[in-house]
């Protein structure tokens, strides 16, 4: 994950907001990937707009969470979703 | 597969099964729905894009386009068109007849999959189900796809005429480039009258768990969860995905739980008259549906893999719901074993 970079889906790669936090479709497959993020990610932050850096600063003033432990977690699930190749940095 | 966050229900449906003519050219003696005629009361085409303008608004992700013959409907490719518009894929199941050259060309776009149906892999086989002349059509129609590369699978519904004929079929969807998918064969439609003649036995169904077993690339939909091996547990589902992850839409905008359970006990309301949100989150008929529980499969040591089996077979061969898939791996073990009870 790179601080800097905003993140958009893969072509064929479609996300929607559920209550437990975000559901993946991939048409390759097709597969499914659930991702418990609640409120930490919502499906708008892949339209590739925000950098991560905007969106930690937005979650740690809303949140009042650690800045280190909300980084943390965005970067475990930003590398995961990158590896599985529905994401990219830009 | 997420089942916990599946249970901890969606705001909509993954992928909707929708039915959008009864009219048929064909007269499968297995047809899930029953089809031939055009209904009158079948949705008109600004009723339609009324459903998909709603459907895509829930993010509704894929759509299972069935029927009857599809390609029937005269604005069908239109309706096609305005879906993937909307980002919505739609997996075209077609008998295949009806696709030329100039209509795989409009297929040819990358939210489509095509799944043609074909259940022998001779003529010979294949035309006493689905009429004679079909097998030659669907292989003129695999023709005009694969001109195009666009993606196909062929479908098999599972049978006593068609369980000789998988490892043709495999050999035969290979040939053509494409994807060999099974589908279980339900008791509805005219599968009713043709169920006690066409549904495997006990040992053809076992004999075809361990078929799929050694054939990790053919798929079967949410066809053969109740008889999935430990080896295809992560190619699909593990449980009925009705009014969870899926639902069906009739061709005159009645919502069901899914396409086999087409009963009017099980009618959970009507597009576009009504939304379709409101059906799928506060319709009592999907409430009760997502909470049904077969109590008699949670102690099995398969239900991890199947979760009780298919629902709709249980209702249409026993009339009720909450109870096990007759046709589930450890109910055709059972039927196998010799009952010696000493009387």
């Amino acid at each position: 994950m790179q601080l800097e970079s905003a993140y958009r889906l893969e072509a064929g790669v479609q996300v929607r907001n559920e209550v437990f936090g975000l559901l993946f479709y991939d048409y390759r497959g097709p597969r499914l990937y659930f991702v418990p993020s609640k409120e930490l990610l919502t499906d708008t932050f892949f339209q590739g707009n925000e950098p991560v850096s905007d969106l930690l600063d937005r979650l740690v003033a809303q949140t009042r969470w650690p800045r280190k432990q909300i980084q943390d977690q965005l970067e475990r699930t930003l590398d995961s979703l990158e590896g599985k190749g529905l994401i990219h940095g830009q | 597969m997420g089942n916990r966050y599946v249970e901890m229900g969606l705001c909509a449906p993954v992928n909707v099964t929708w039915e959008v003519t009864y009219n048929c050219n064909l007269s499968c003696i297995h047809c899930l729905s029953d089809s031939g005629n055009r209904n009158v009361a079948e949705m008109s085409t600004d009723d339609c894009r009324r459903v998909i303008d709603e459907l895509a608004a829930m993010k509704v992700f894929q759509f299972n386009i069935g029927g009857g013959e599809p390609f029937m409907r005269p604005d069908f490719l239109d309706l096609m068109d305005y879906a993937h518009d909307k980002g919505i894929v739609t997996c075209i199941s077609t008998n295949g007849t009806l696709i030329d050259r100039d209509i795989a060309k409009r297929l040819n776009h990358p939210l489509v999959y095509i799944q043609v149906s074909l259940d022998g892999a001779t003529p010979e086989s294949n035309d006493p189900i689905r009429g004679k002349g079909s097998f030659r059509n669907v292989l003129r129609a695999l023709d005009y796809l694969r001109e195009w590369d666009i993606e196909v699978s062929i479908n098999t519904v599972l049978t006593q005429l068609s369980f000789p004929e998988l490892d043709k079929m495999s050999k035969l969807a290979s040939d053509y480039g494409a994807k060999l998918r099974v589908s279980r064969f339900r008791p509805s439609g005219r599968g009713k009258e043709s169920w006690s003649k066409l549904n495997v036995t006990a040992d053809q169904m076992l004999a075809f768990s361990d078929w799929l077993s050694r054939h990790l690339g053919v798929s079967t939909g949410d066809s053969f969860f109740s008889v999935s091996t430990e080896e295809r547990r992560s190619l699909g589902l593990n449980m009925c995905g009705a009014c969870k992850l899926t639902c069906c839409i009739s061709p005159e905008g009645g919502v069901y739980p899914c396409a086999f359970l087409q009963e009017d006990e099980f009618r959970a309301g009507v597009v576009p008259e009504q939304s379709f949100g409101e059906i799928w989150r506060e319709s009592p008929v999907f409430k009760s549906f997502r909470n049904l529980e077969i109590k008699s499969c949670e102690s099995c040591h398969r239900f991890d893999l199947c979760h009780g089996g298919c629902p709709a077979i249980a209702y249409h061969t026993q009339r009720k719901l909450g109870i096990a898939d007759p046709g589930c791996l450890e109910n055709c073990v059972k039927e196998k074993i010799p009952n010696m009870v000493v009387v």
